[in-house]
């Protein structure tokens, strides 16, 4: 059974369309990822699915329960980490996580008990009294994880759970997620924008752009749509038309970019020089050559023309509008 | 009905108050201002006996003296003017502390944790109501503070009437915590919050007969005192704290806890709407 349905979801603000027509299933026990740059409609869509956003348009049932109709059920059987902090610096962890299990319903020992062992669980039972705002960026996020976790839910929801993290603690916060799931048997709905975490953890991986999912599948599927290497072959001027046509036997050949051409090739150290010598003979130089394996920022470029870390920073306009991701 | 979700909101309100004792300082600190500058200073104006008296021939200074302080007396309801200025102040601790609680509902829009309230399993209104309450609490907590340390300067606070005067000041506390929690989610920024919150507090402070007795003020501000559940706060509390009864004629304490109790209930419901009308997106 599907552990959340979403079809044709449409989220509009005002004038500005950020989900567009999204549909995706998440199956228990996986982790699922939404992959794509700031501005991409992620958080949208998570905040849609957690209930704290109603839809524009569209369908979302979680556990068979739909997100708007029946917010009350979805709301008790899911956790949810955001993306930006949301701890209250001025109590203790163990506070924290008090406050968050009697909103939930939780009371008494029973309360008491899941505090200590998720404590115990992120590596906090000795800071219990510490006060939030003495924390570290990963210490706070661990906290999070366990308040995520208090009310036992079935799903997690994880918005960018790495974000602003050092690579220690991001290592271990994906430490603390694979076990996580291993030891509450929870589904996960996780969001990022890098994509090594994305490989790291997800079972699947749906790469959202523009408030659409352009492509959607395990990162081995996801490469495979790439073949075995790529070739990325710049131009002095603007991409010559027909080029494609004069080259050698290719899997796929397509203009990415102004200047820049990408070739899907079965062995990359094969094909380059014959690849190099066509286009040297048609007369037009070569200002850069490079190859790669693919990895999912070449799927991402590959189905965008853009690359991912460059959408995550070239665009000030997105991201300002941070509130939409 | 699981009353979890707002006991929840009452200790986090409460927690977080103790955890930052410091903060409590600056919130008695201001009304100790207003005490000890406004109710010394013009406390001695309204006593001349320590003054040279304008004399009447005939007529011994110290008679006239005496006779004008009889009648500033009478007209502060039978007290001092800094017995009648520290009781009325009790109310106005908690009239701005209420409003106090309406930053901390922004500062937790702006550090994520309201969406923390906003996405539990919990009717809204019940965590808002625990919210205020928890607030509540503490603004009687601090108002307390305010009439225990009025002791040291007035022997005339009747230490009998103090619970009392707390559950009128727990009920302004609803009133104005609900006010402040409506404008908090209805502005996003601490900016215009502090801006509407000081156009709003100044009038109602000084209409309410905290400073000066609310029948001598003129007949315009007297119609504007009668819409302001303040006026009713500081006259029950300053009747239970000294006994003195100074307010308008129909005023008494069970009509004073009737309108403060209709305010706090009404300012309570549009309060948990507001909540529940709250998203993410604002």
């Amino acid at each position: 059974m599907e552990a959340v349905i979403v079809e044709n979801l449409v989220k509009r603000f005002k004038d500005v369309v950020a989900v567009n027509g999204v549909s995706f299933k998440i199956v228990r026990g996986e982790i699922f990822s939404l992959l794509g740059p700031n501005g991409a409609g992620k958080t949208t869509t998570i905040h849609i699915i957690a209930t704290i956003l109603k839809p524009t348009s569209g369908r979302v049932l979680v556990f068979g329960h739909d997100v708007v109709r029946e917010a009350d059920i979805v709301r008790k059987k899911i956790g949810i980490v955001f993306q930006d902090p949301s701890l209250d610096n001025q109590l203790t962890a163990y506070d924290n996580l008090y406050v968050h299990g009697r909103l939930y319903g939780l009371r008494g020992r029973e309360l008491e008990e899941r505090i200590l062992e998720l404590l115990e669980f992120v590596d906090l039972k000795e800071y219990a009294n510490k006060q939030v705002r003495y924390f570290s960026g990963g210490m706070k996020r661990r906290l999070e994880l366990a308040r995520g976790l208090m009310s036992n839910p079935e799903m997690l929801v994880l918005d960018e759970p790495t974000i602003g993290l050092d690579p220690q603690s991001r290592a271990k916060i994906w430490d603390y997620i694979r076990e996580l799931r291993r030891k509450y048997n929870v589904t996960i709905l996780m969001t990022t924008h890098y994509m090594d975490e994305a490989e790291e953890l997800a079972d699947r991986i749906a790469i959202m752009d523009h408030g659409r999912i352009i492509a959607m599948g395990t990162a081995d599927d996801l490469k495979n749509m790439l073949g075995s290497d790529v070739i990325y072959v710049k131009f002095d001027r603007e991409v010559p038309e027909g080029i494609c046509k004069v080259l050698p036997s290719l899997r796929d050949c397509r203009k990415i970019g102004v200047d820049t051409l990408e070739l899907l090739v079965e062995n990359a150290t094969k094909s380059l020089p014959e690849v190099l010598s066509n286009i040297y003979v048609n007369g037009y130089r070569i200002v850069e050559v490079s190859y790669k394996r693919p990895t999912l920022n070449e799927v991402f470029l590959h189905l965008t023309g853009r690359e991912l870390r460059d959408s995550l920073e070239s665009n000030p306009l997105t991201q300002r509008r941070g509130r939409w991701r | 009905m699981d009353l979890s979700p707002f006991i929840a909101m009452v200790y986090r309100q409460v927690k977080r108050w103790w955890s930052a004792r410091s903060r409590v300082i600056t919130t008695i600190v201001n009304p100790l201002i207003w005490i000890i500058f406004l109710g010394l200073g013009w406390g001695a104006v309204f006593q001349p006996g320590s003054i040279n008296s304008p004399s009447i021939p005939g007529i011994p200074v110290n008679v006239i003296a005496k006779t004008i302080e009889e009648y500033f007396n009478r007209l502060f309801g039978g007290v001092d003017y800094i017995t009648f200025m520290v009781s009325g102040m009790a109310a106005m601790t908690v009239f701005m502390a209420s409003f106090l609680g309406g930053i901390s509902v922004i500062w937790d829009k702006q550090f994520g944790y309201l969406k923390e309230t906003l996405v539990a399993p919990a009717p809204r209104w019940l965590v808002i109501t625990g919210r205020i309450v928890g607030d509540s609490i503490v603004n009687t907590l601090q108002s307390l503070i305010i009439i225990l340390l009025g002791f040291a300067i007035t022997t005339r606070i009747n230490p009998i009437g103090i619970p009392v005067a707390l559950v009128y000041l727990f009920t302004t506390s609803i009133a104005f915590s609900s006010l402040g929690v409506i404008i908090a989610l209805k502005l996003g920024s601490i900016e215009g919050f502090q801006m509407i919150v000081n156009l709003l507090t100044m009038p109602l402070m000084f209409m309410s007969g905290v400073f000066y007795p609310v029948n001598t003020m003129p007949d315009w501000m007297k119609v504007f005192a009668q819409f302001n559940p303040l006026s009713y706060s500081v006259h029950s509390v300053r009747y239970w704290l000294t006994g003195a009864n100074v307010g308008l004629e129909y005023m008494n304490p069970t009509i004073d806890i009737a309108i403060l109790a209709a305010a706090a209930i009404t300012l309570l419901v549009v309060a948990g709407w507001a909540f529940n009308k709250a998203t993410v997106e604002d």
